[in-house]
């Protein structure tokens, strides 16, 4: 995909000082070229199938370069009466925004008096909501459900919307970062009269800027990919998210292979994008999040 | 709602009274995350009890009580549920027992190649993050199409590499877990990559320099160094991808359906196959229970190890 072209110039750039150890590298970088070719060999297969006739496509000897291009699979699929691509995506996006708006909102509401205010029931209070880490999602699942049959709520954005957002490892994480911020700034505002909802909007939250924007891209992230809720609590097509339509597709055209890939390519585009422009976020977060040294 | 509007007026309140004493506010900020966690955490577990301890019939309106028949049923061979849910499960741990080595071993293999300065370093990690980032049914799509029984890209290479007659698969029994394995590690290496990466960047090079002022070779450097250093990563990395291949759900499902005749359904396949499609709501929730207190029991486990080991490290 795109990422494939670029790289050359961070490359070169680590590779200047170090020239004269390249012969030893020498083998390790062919076992990454090997494993890197192993890793594209999928994407590159998706992509080309999607470019390819449906004769082309289950033609055999495999064309491993599509002969005729053709950019028909990705029109008959935008244009399908089975399913909106676009619709998908957008409901997506306005169903993983609203989450994560959301969860953002209450986490740092809830973790900022268990961080930075005494009172009765705090540490009580924290233990509770943190020991449902241990309960697995799947002895909610049916009761959940019933009560979103209950709320009339099935086939609607609230379904998806509201039953994870009271997530408690965002309270967790905001509450160890909020716990390291100096007391002197708070003290200070606390003297020029601020509220306490001042000093969380106006010092807290701008010092804890990388925190919330990781929590924000794991929360977007975890409902865009949500899965298996989606798959069952919404069954009207315009109301799907992306990967519960995709995957609708791909029991209609179930030995259309050209029209699939074309559906998967197009599914992964959002989030190739969403990776390009939030890299930075997505793998030092990760690398940060929850391990603790 | 009520948080923007409640913290003023207890502000104002307290501003008289210098004094200790037990303010509102806290409370006020605790309350709408609070209402959302007990509505859809706390009162669910309830209610799931609830259910399943009744018999739930959505289309005759009442549901008569029927204490443990939906667990005894799971606990007595011979019935369906019994026999569909120790399967299903054995098959999932089945899964768990054959990724989670897998993932860890090839995660800490590729920390290890990309951790020195090399020619493409960005573009490599990039390449091995980049598919966990897709969706489980596009990466499950991809790969049913990667195992195509007929022209997929495996069968298709072995048939220009070697000549080999196409493999059927996605319909053999054993062999349709090689393309979930395989999909699953292509798909979450990355982020255990990821992780590794993070941890070697910490280990002091210092270690090394006086390893090898002591004459140690690579292999002890990285025995005796790399590995202790790197166990409480390692742990961490064990207990979440054990927990994350115990949720098998969508991997099973678009590839192979769980098929052939069940050999690679989950256990959650099941429970929602049980709930959503045979309406058996209350015999779900059973299961969901006694999978719920399997999972538990391993979490705990998990967590005692990880709290031994941060005692000793």
């Amino acid at each position: 995909m795109t990422t494939v072209t670029p790289p050359s110039s961070p490359a070169s750039r680590s590779a200047a000082p170090r020239r004269r150890r390249m012969p030893r590298d020498l083998p390790r970088f062919l076992i990454l070229c090997v494993l890197a070719l192993l890793f594209l060999a999928p994407v590159y297969w998706m992509i080309s199938t999607s470019l390819k006739t449906e004769a082309d496509a289950i033609a055999t000897p495999v064309q491993w370069i599509p002969r005729n291009i053709t950019f028909d699979n990705y029109r008959e699929v935008l244009t399908s009466p089975d399913g909106n691509i676009l619709r998908w995506t957008w409901n997506s996006l306005f169903v993983a925004a609203a989450f994560t708006v959301g969860h953002v909102l209450l986490c740092a509401l809830t973790a900022y008096p268990l961080a930075r205010m005494q009172f009765p029931g705090r540490n009580a209070w924290f233990w509770f909501i943190l020991s449902s880490l241990m309960i697995p999602g799947i002895v909610t699942l049916i009761p959940t459900y019933i009560m979103m049959l209950n709320f009339d709520w099935i086939n609607s954005y609230n379904a998806l919307i509201w039953p994870g957002i009271s997530g408690v490892f965002g309270v967790f994480l905001l509450r160890q970062f909020f716990m390291g911020i100096p007391r002197e700034l708070e003290e200070a505002a606390r003297l020029d009269g601020a509220s306490s909802l001042q000093i969380l909007w106006r010092i807290i939250l701008p010092l804890s800027v990388p925190s919330l924007v990781t929590l924000a891209v794991f929360a977007f992230m975890g409902s865009w990919n949500n899965f298996l809720w989606p798959l069952f609590t919404v069954t009207d097509v315009d109301k799907m998210t992306l990967p519960v339509g995709i995957t609708t597709f791909s029991q209609r055209y179930v030995t259309e292979y050209g029209k699939l890939m074309a559906s998967t390519t197009l599914a992964a585009v959002p989030a190739l994008i969403a990776y390009l422009l939030a890299q930075r976020f997505l793998e030092s977060g990760l690398s940060t999040t929850g391990l603790k040294e | 709602m009520t948080v923007t509007q409640a913290p003023p007026t207890t502000s104002t309140a307290r501003a008289p009274a210098p004094r200790p004493r037990v303010s509102l506010e806290p409370y006020l900020y605790l309350l709408p995350h609070a209402v959302l966690f007990f509505l859809f955490t706390v009162y669910p577990i309830g209610y799931g009890l609830y259910i399943s301890l009744h018999r739930w019939d959505l289309l005759s309106g009442t549901q008569p009580f029927v204490g443990g028949e939906f667990y005894r049923n799971i606990f007595t061979p011979g019935t369906p549920q019994a026999d569909f849910f120790w399967k299903t499960l054995w098959n999932t741990t089945f899964f768990t027992i054959v990724s989670v080595p897998l993932l860890v071993a090839a995660a800490l293999g590729l920390a290890l190649l990309l951790h020195r300065p090399i020619v493409g370093r960005t573009f490599f990690r990039a390449v091995f993050f980049m598919p966990g980032i897709l969706t489980v049914s596009v990466m499950g799509i991809l790969w049913r199409w990667m195992f195509d029984n007929q022209i997929g890209l495996v069968n298709a290479a072995r048939d220009a590499l070697f000549s080999a007659p196409p493999i059927p698969w996605l319909s053999t029994e054993g062999l349709a877990w090689v393309p979930i394995v395989v999909g699953t590690i292509w798909w979450t290496l990355g982020f255990n990559m990821t992780l590794y990466l993070a941890a070697l960047g910490n280990v002091p090079l210092s270690l090394y320099e006086a390893a090898s002022l002591d004459g140690a070779t690579p292999w002890q450097s990285f025995r005796f160094i790399t590995v202790p250093m790197l166990a409480p990563v390692t742990l961490f990395v064990i207990v979440t991808t054990a927990l994350a291949s115990f949720q098998l759900f969508g991997q099973s499902l678009v590839i192979t359906n769980g098929g052939p005749s069940r050999s690679t359904q989950s256990v959650i396949q099941y429970i929602t196959e049980e709930g959503f499609t045979n309406a058996q709501y209350s015999s779900a929730a059973a299961m969901g229970f006694v999978f719920g207190l399997f999972m538990l029991i391993f979490t705990a486990a998990q967590f005692r190890m990880m709290a031994r080991d941060v005692k000793e490290g």
